[in-house]
């Protein structure tokens, strides 16, 4: 069946990102405009805006199931996509879809479900000799099952709450003696945290790294993979930039790997993009974490080394077409990296930077790509992400990359809202990141300042504060100060009057 | 021109960090600065885009004012933020005066570094207290300890009294710092 019309249930970068492929295969594109974000870019690029704007709905729009599906059939859309994040990975939206007769661009509802599931992903992954961590099945009722499981996927262990997130509940035991205490710690903290006490326990890897797989599979059993995207610069879980390959691999693991993926992928009957996930220790062990169901935010990096545009294979998957190139015709060529520049403020622990995008602007080049959903006016608003742009670089080699990394970060210039940039450049002068030895701890431990800074900076920054304060002065005075009892004075030159 | 006598007129003014550090400018309007003992001129520039920035040692700053509120200002310098308050001399001068005002109505409390028993109190209410003078003994651990002030001031108020028994951190005495 031939897609002709798609409509985007997502918005901002990625909205435009998959309306870009759209038109390059001649498929007319439809958005969703809401009050949250009434002149955001997406909706120009777009053929046809579909106007949420009016509902009262408690339902925030892009998770709205019913409104999405009914405005799919008015219009007549023969394809939904969800992006990432909101319906990509909701199994009961992928069913909707298919009841209702339109194509879902994604994989079916049950490998949503299933690998959405922790308990049923790892028993697939064990079945399919996927490693994983090893470690309890299910939840751990007392301190002896903990300390017998403990015991025979040996130390350390970590203790998680099945309710769990943000690191509590959450207990690392090194050794014997403080499991039982240990124990107690994360189901009494997991209790008071999640209201519920259930943790079980999984072997502990230090300091591993994150590495992914992306993998693509069609309506025919054909599943490939698309090489790996090292994913380990994060905080709190949540990446900073990413790039493909990865430092860590050789050719031996990335096949080991890749082919794990690939074995996760199948038992599911796999088909679209999709991602797997896993932990890699120093000694080069991995292990299975999760599948990802839906296109990834840092898939650029992919693109860039493999030259295939994710978007259109997912959307020609869609179409029952066949894959039309075969694990051995994907090469990885060069090097990608994908520098997340988000509107927060690093040097108050990255917290969101919410406002206008009076300016921004960046270098053009062959070797740069750029995916954003902002430009000059923008606002960055409390209500989704705090995601300015993507910067991708791509060159022939890791060391090139960077070097050309650093170029483009330095002219990149954002004005109106405090960013991630500063912080961009503080990892690029890490003499360790350059080597490519990190880790997911590298936040933590290794990166010391979270921004990079040069001397003169401060005093630059003083002089423009004195000199901006001094024309005001001025441009005030050429007018007439003040009169009494004028509504002309401004709460500056009142405040100078009081001093 | 009028204008261009202002200009002229554009007095002193001092941006001060939020770390306290007073950077100063004699005549910000005449864009140069004093730097390591020379007078150097600033080059502020603005591209065709609109972004404002200052060549400097032939590198390019970009700026932005992120926040302004009176005398208020953020700055971000290549993406780094700065914080200042501009003053004028005598701003400056008034302002630090209140700081010292402010320290000197504010209250510290002395807090019992361990639990104990008072054995002796060595002022009163009222009574003027240096630095590092002892103010009360504390029983701990069998020992008796000198707890001592670590401002100066007048005692403004005694918790305790003889016998008591204190737990870590309990106020002891409230000194109003002068």
């Amino acid at each position: 069946m031939k897609i002709k019309s798609i409509l985007i249930a997502n918005r901002g970068e990625i909205a435009i990102r998959i309306i870009r492929t759209a038109k390059k295969m001649g498929i007319s594109s439809f958005v969703i405009k809401t009050a949250k974000e009434p002149n955001a870019w997406y909706l120009e690029e777009a053929d046809k805006i579909i106007d949420f704007s009016e509902c009262s709905n408690d339902t925030p729009e892009f998770l709205d199931i019913e409104r999405i599906i009914y405005h799919a059939k008015d219009q007549k859309v023969d394809a939904i996509h969800p992006g990432y994040g909101f319906l990509a990975e909701n199994p009961d939206f992928a069913r909707r879809c298919k009841d209702e007769n339109i194509v879902f661009i994604g994989p079916s509802h049950d490998a949503i479900y299933r690998m959405g599931n922790k308990t049923i992903a790892k028993e697939l992954a064990k079945k399919n000799k996927v490693p994983l961590l090893e470690g309890s099945t299910g939840t751990v009722s007392d301190p002896e099952q903990a300390r017998q499981i403990a015991n025979k996927v040996g130390y350390p262990v970590i203790l998680k709450a099945v309710a769990g997130g943000g690191g509590r509940g959450m207990r690392v035991v090194e050794k014997e003696k403080d499991i039982e205490r240990m124990f107690n710690l994360a189901a009494n903290e997991a209790e008071k945290a999640f209201n519920n006490p259930a943790v079980f326990i999984e072997k502990f890897v230090r300091e591993p790294r994150h590495i992914e797989f992306q993998i693509l599979g069609d309506k025919h059993g054909n599943v490939v993979h698309l090489g790996e995207r090292e994913c380990s610069i994060q905080r709190k879980h949540q990446k900073l930039l990413e790039e493909s390959p990865s430092p860590a691999l050789d050719p031996a693991l990335r096949k080991k790997m890749g082919d794990a993926a690939i074995r996760i992928a199948k038992s599911v009957n796999y088909y679209s993009a999709g991602t797997v996930e896993f932990l890699l220790d120093d000694q080069n062990n991995f292990s299975f974490m999760e599948m990802n169901t839906r296109i990834q935010v840092e898939h650029p990096v992919t693109e860039m080394v493999t030259g295939i545009d994710l978007i259109e294979q997912m959307i020609k998957i869609a179409e029952g077409q066949k894959l039309s190139f075969t694990q051995k015709d994907i090469k990885m060529n060069g090097w990608a990296i994908e520098w997340r520049i988000n509107a927060e403020d690093v040097q108050s622990g990255f917290s969101p930077s919410l406002g206008t995008i009076e300016k921004i602007s960046w270098p053009k080049s062959d070797h740069i790509r750029v995916d954003t959903g902002v430009r000059d006016g923008s606002v960055i608003t409390p209500y989704y992400d705090s995601m300015i742009a993507k910067l991708i670089i791509h060159a022939e080699t890791r060391e090139k990359a960077l070097q050309q990394s650093s170029i483009a970060i330095r002219k990149f210039w954002i004005k109106g809202t405090k960013t991630t940039l500063a912080f961009c450049r503080a990892v690029l002068q890490n003499r360790n990141f350059r080597k490519g030895k990190f880790n997911t701890s590298f936040l933590s431990k290794e990166l010391k300042i979270h921004y990079q800074q040069e001397p003169d900076e401060e005093l630059l920054a003083a002089f423009f504060a004195a000199y901006d304060y001094a024309r005001e002065v001025q441009e005030h005075e050429d007018k007439p100060l003040y009169v009494e009892k004028s509504k002309e004075i401004t709460p500056w030159l009142l405040n100078k009057r009081l001093r | 021109m009028a204008r261009e006598a202002k200009k002229k007129k554009s007095t002193k003014l001092i941006a001060l960090s939020s770390a306290n550090k007073a950077y100063e400018f004699n005549k910000p309007l005449e864009k140069s600065i004093k730097y390591q003992g020379k007078k150097v001129d600033i080059k502020l520039r603005e591209d065709p885009n609109g972004f404002s920035y200052i060549v400097w040692k032939n590198k390019k700053y970009m700026l932005d004012v992120i926040e302004k509120n009176q005398n208020r200002y953020t700055i971000m310098v290549n993406g780094v933020w700065h914080s200042f308050t501009v003053e004028t001399p005598i701003s400056l001068k008034r302002r630090r005066f209140l700081e010292h005002q402010g320290v000197t109505s504010s209250v510290v409390s002395i807090e019992a570094p361990m639990p104990g028993k008072i054995i002796d109190i060595l002022v009163e209410d009222g009574s003027e207290v240096k630095e590092g003078e002892s103010i009360i003994i504390l029983e701990a651990m069998k020992m008796q300890n000198e707890i001592s002030s670590h401002v100066t001031g007048v005692v403004k108020s005694i918790s305790v009294k003889k016998n008591d028994s204190v737990m870590k951190d309990d106020v002891l005495i409230d000194i109003q710092k002068g």
